[in-house]
C-alpha cells in the first residue's frame, strides 16, 4: 500500500507530495521534527499522528486545511474521497452546505434550464479554482456562483486571461505622489531622529561614553507617520472592457512603488491579482490567468464586494486602508447589497475612492442604480484614464479621518 | 512526558474543553520545545488556552501583549538609566578605572527585564504568551526570531543571554495581517476554528455549571445558525458563554423570542447585524420556544436589553 517499506521513507515521500502538489514550504527542520515526534506520540493512533503532523508540517490556514486530504490520499488511497464529477468538491466546507437557504442571496430564476446548467458548470469549475488559488479561505464561493448564471448570459465568452504590463515612469510618479499625500495619524512607534519630541536616553548615554561620561550631544526620538495600505478592486465586467487597461495600469503603478497594496478583480467572482500586479510592477509582462467569471462576465458589484469583505476584509481592510474601486457602477444585482457592502467598507476603511471611467464621458451623471446606492459612502469620486488622471487623483484624494 | 489524553483531562478540570487536534498540538509543543502559533477567529479561546496551560503545568504565565509600535525596549530589555547615571556619579571618586566602571554599569543588575528576557532567565520553564502578534509591526517579528529559534537574546553591552530553561511559547494571531514565513517556520501551527455543535454544548456545560442541558443545547444550536449568517462580527465562544451567563442570571429556562430580543446584545456586537438576524428570522425560529403564557406579566419581565440603547453617557 505504501510506496516505501519504512517509516522515514514514507515520511520523506509524503513531504515531497505536500511540497509538490500542495505548495507546502518544508525544509529539513520540519521533516526531522515530524520524525522526532513519532517517538513521543501514540504511533498506533492514526488520528494522533495526523494531528501531530498537521501541526508540524502546516504553517497557515490554507496548508492546515489541505493537509488532511493529502494525508488520506497518500496513506489511505482508496475509493472513498475520490471526488465525483458534477458533485460539489469534497474540499468545500461541509458545514456550509445549508448556507444557501439562509443567506437570501439572489438565485437564478427557477424554470430556466439554461441558467441551471450554467450553475452546475460553475460549481465544478469553481471547485477547481478554489484549490488552485493562492487564497487562504476555501469557502464563500457559493453566493457568487449562484449569482453568475442569472446575471451573465454571455458567460462562455468571458475572458480567462488578462495582460498586465509594466507602467511608465509617469504612472509611477503619480502613484508615489498619491502615497505621499496619504498621511495617516502618527504611529505609536518611536524612531531615532535628529530632532524629535522625546529625549533618547539610551543613545545619549551610549554617545556620552565617547566623551568620558558627559552627555554632550543629546539624541532624540520622534514618532513616525503610519503609512496606509491600498486595496484596489477592479471591476472586470463586460461593460468595463474599454477601460480595463487603465484600471490594470493603475493597479500595477501602485504595486511597482509599494508593497502595501492588494489587488483584486471581480465581475461575478472575486480573484486576487496581487502577485501578478507585483510581477508586472517589477517590469515583467504578465498574463494573469483568471478563473471564469472574474473578467468579462456579468456584473455583481455588491455581491463581489460582500465576498471580498467576508474573505479578505478582516486582513486587508482596517483603519489604515484606502480602498480604490475601479468600476462603472453598472450593477445588475440588488442595490441594497451594494449599499450594505459599501457602508461596511466605508465604516472600516480610512477612505473609499471610486474611479469611474464613465466620468470621462461628457454629460455623464452618476445616476445608475448602483452608483446611487454607492454614492453616500464614497470619499473621492473621480476617473483615471491615464497617468495624469492618477496625478490628479493624488492631488484631490482625502481620507475620512 | 505529558500525553495528549492527560492534557485533555487537566484542561477539562479547569473548565477548558480541547479537542484531539489541540491536545496533540500542545503535547508536541511541550515535547519538541517549539513555539505554537494559534490562529483562528476572535473569541475561540486562543488566549485563554495559554492561561489554562500555565495553570495545568503549575508554572508562571508571562504575557506579552503586542500592539502597533511595540519595540525591543518594551518586549526584550531596557537599561535602568537613572540607576546607571546615579552609579556613574557616585563612583566618580572611587578610583576605579573607566573599564571597571563601565563593566559595573552595564551589568545584569542594571538591566530591566521585559517579558521576553524574563521568560528566558527564569528558574523554571514558564508559559510565554505572545498575544495578537499580528498587531505588532513586521519589524518586531525579527526580534522574535532569535528568541524563538535560538532561545537567546543578544544585548550589545552584555553579550548573549541563553535560556536556562526553555519557555513554552504560545503565539496567537487574529490574522489582521499576514505573518512572515520566517516566523511561521519556527512555530508549530494550529488553526482553531469555531467549535462544533457537540463541542460547544460541552464547553457551555463545563464553563457554566448551573446551565440546563436544554438551554445549552438551544444556545449552541443558535450559535451555529448565527455563525452561518452573513454577519459583520460572527459571535465566538466567549459570546455564547456570556449569553449563557445572562440567561442564567435572568432565570430563564426557555429561550423565547422576547428573551432573545432582550439578550441579543450579548451575542451581536454590531448594530447592522441585528437587521441581518431579523431578515433570517425563519432560520432562528425552529430553536425558539413559544413564550409561556404564565410568564407574561408574571412580574419579572425585564425592561433592559443589555446595553443596546439603554446606556446614556453622562455629559
Amino acid at each position: 500500500m505504501y510506496p516505501f517499506g519504512d517509516l522515514p521513507g514514507n515520511l520523506a515521500a509524503f513531504c515531497g507530495v505536500l511540497r509538490r502538489d500542495h505548495a507546502f514550504r518544508l525544509g529539513p527542520g520540519e521533516i526531522s521534527d515530524a520524525a522526532r515526534v513519532l517517538q513521543v506520540i501514540d504511533l498506533t493512533n492514526q488520528q494522533h499522528v495526523r494531528d501531530a503532523w498537521r501541526a508540524i508540517l502546516g504553517s497557515s490556514r490554507r496548508t492546515a486545511a489541505a493537509f488532511d486530504e493529502a494525508f488520506d490520499a497518500f496513506f489511505f488511497p482508496g475509493p472513498q474521497g475520490v471526488p465525483q464529477e458534477g458533485r460539489p468538491s469534497v474540499t468545500g466546507r461541509r458545514e456550509r452546505a445549508g448556507r444557501g437557504e439562509i443567506t437570501g442571496e439572489p438565485r437564478p430564476a427557477t424554470g430556466d434550464p439554461g441558467a441551471d446548467r450554467d450553475r452546475e458548470e460553475g460549481e465544478g469549475g469553481g471547485a477547481g479554482t478554489v484549490v488552485l488559488t493562492d487564497d487562504d479561505e476555501m469557502q464563500d464561493g457559493e453566493p457568487t456562483r449562484w449569482a453568475r448564471a442569472s446575471y451573465s448570459p454571455f458567460e462562455a465568452e468571458g475572458i480567462e486571461a488578462v495582460e498586465m504590463r509594466p507602467v511608465t515612469a509617469a504612472w509611477r510618479e503619480a502613484a508615489v505622489a498619491l502615497m505621499r499625500r496619504l498621511r495617516l495619524g502618527l504611529s505609536r512607534r518611536w524612531r531615532p531622529a535628529r530632532r524629535g519630541r522625546r529625549f533618547d536616553l539610551r543613545r545619549t548615554w551610549r554617545a556620552s561614553l565617547q566623551t568620558g561620561g558627559e552627555a554632550v550631544t543629546a539624541r532624540w526620538l520622534r514618532r513616525v507617520h503610519r503609512s496606509p495600505t491600498l486595496v484596489v478592486l477592479i471591476d472586470g465586467s463586460r461593460s468595463m472592457i474599454g477601460a480595463h487597461q487603465a484600471a490594470l495600469d493603475t493597479a500595477v503603478a501602485f504595486a511597482s512603488v509599494t508593497r502595501r497594496v492588494e489587488v483584486f478583480a471581480f465581475s461575478t467572482t472575486l480573484v486576487p491579482l496581487t502577485r501578478q500586479a507585483r510581477d508586472a510592477g517589477a517590469g515583467r509582462r504578465v498574463h494573469a490567468s483568471l478563473g471564469r467569471g472574474a473578467w468579462g462576465g456579468g456584473t455583481s458589484i455588491g455581491g463581489s464586494l460582500r465576498t471580498f469583505l467576508r474573505r479578505h476584509g478582516e486582513r486587508h481592510v482596517g483603519t489604515g486602508t484606502l480602498v480604490l474601486i475601479i468600476s462603472d457602477g453598472l450593477d445588475v444585482g440588488e442595490p441594497q447589497l451594494l449599499r450594505d457592502s459599501m457602508r461596511e467598507i466605508h465604516r472600516r476603511a480610512a477612505g473609499v475612492v471610486w474611479i469611474n471611467p464613465l466620468l470621462e464621458t461628457p454629460g455623464y451623471e452618476p445616476s445608475s442604480r448602483g452608483m446611487r446606492a454607492a454614492m453616500p459612502f464614497i470619499t473621492t469620486f473621480t476617473s483615471v484614464p491615464d497617468a495624469s488622471g492618477l496625478a490628479r487623483l493624488a492631488r484631490v484624494v482625502r481620507l475620512r479621518r | 512526558m505529558i500525553s495528549a489524553a492527560d492534557i485533555r483531562t487537566r484542561f477539562r478540570e479547569r473548565g477548558f474543553v480541547v479537542d484531539d487536534a489541540f491536545a496533540t498540538a500542545l503535547q508536541i509543543m511541550l515535547a519538541l520545545q517549539k513555539p505554537l502559533l494559534i490562529e483562528g477567529p476572535a473569541g475561540v479561546g486562543k488566549t485563554e488556552s495559554a492561561k489554562v496551560l500555565s495553570d495545568a503545568l503549575q508554572t508562571r504565565l508571562i504575557r506579552l501583549q503586542c500592539y502597533e509600535g511595540l519595540d525591543a525596549m518594551s518586549a526584550l530589555y531596557e537599561w535602568n538609566y537613572p540607576r546607571q547615571m546615579l552609579h556613574a556619579r557616585l563612583s566618580e571618586s572611587s578610583g576605579a578605572t573607566l573599564e571597571q566602571r563601565e563593566a559595573e554599569i552595564f551589568s545584569e543588575a542594571y538591566l530591566l527585564k521585559r517579558p521576553l528576557l524574563e521568560a528566558l532567565t527564569g528558574d523554571e520553564s514558564p508559559v510565554l504568551l505572545i498575544d495578537e502578534v499580528d498587531r505588532a509591526d513586521e519589524a518586531f517579528e525579527a526580534y522574535l526570531l532569535e528568541v524563538l529559534a535560538e532561545w537567546q537574546v543578544t544585548i550589545p553591552e552584555l553579550g548573549t543571554i541563553r535560556a536556562r530553561h526553555r519557555p513554552h511559547v504560545i503565539l496567537t494571531s487574529n490574522r489582521t495581517r499576514e505573518l512572515s514565513d520566517a516566523l511561521r517556520r519556527r512555530c508549530l501551527y494550529l488553526w482553531l476554528p469555531y467549535p462544533s455543535l457537540e463541542q460547544e454544548i460541552d464547553i457551555l456545560r463545563a464553563r457554566v455549571p448551573g446551565l440546563s442541558a436544554h438551554l445549552a443545547d438551544r444556545i449552541a444550536h443558535l450559535m451555529q445558525v448565527f455563525r452561518e449568517l452573513p454577519l459583520q462580527k460572527a459571535p465566538g465562544v466567549a459570546e455564547s458563554l456570556d449569553w449563557a451567563m445572562a440567561l442564567m442570571s435572568l432565570h430563564r429556562e426557555h429561550l423565547d423570542a422576547r428573551t432573545l430580543e432582550q439578550t441579543l446584545g450579548c451575542v451581536l456586537k454590531v448594530h447592522e447585524d441585528r437587521a441581518v438576524v431579523q431578515e433570517h428570522q425563519h432560520a432562528i425560529d425552529p430553536y425558539l420556544a413559544d413564550a409561556p403564557a404564565a410568564l407574561e406579566g408574571g412580574g419579572y419581565g425585564l425592561a433592559t436589553d443589555f446595553g443596546i440603547g439603554t446606556v446614556v453617557p453622562r455629559r
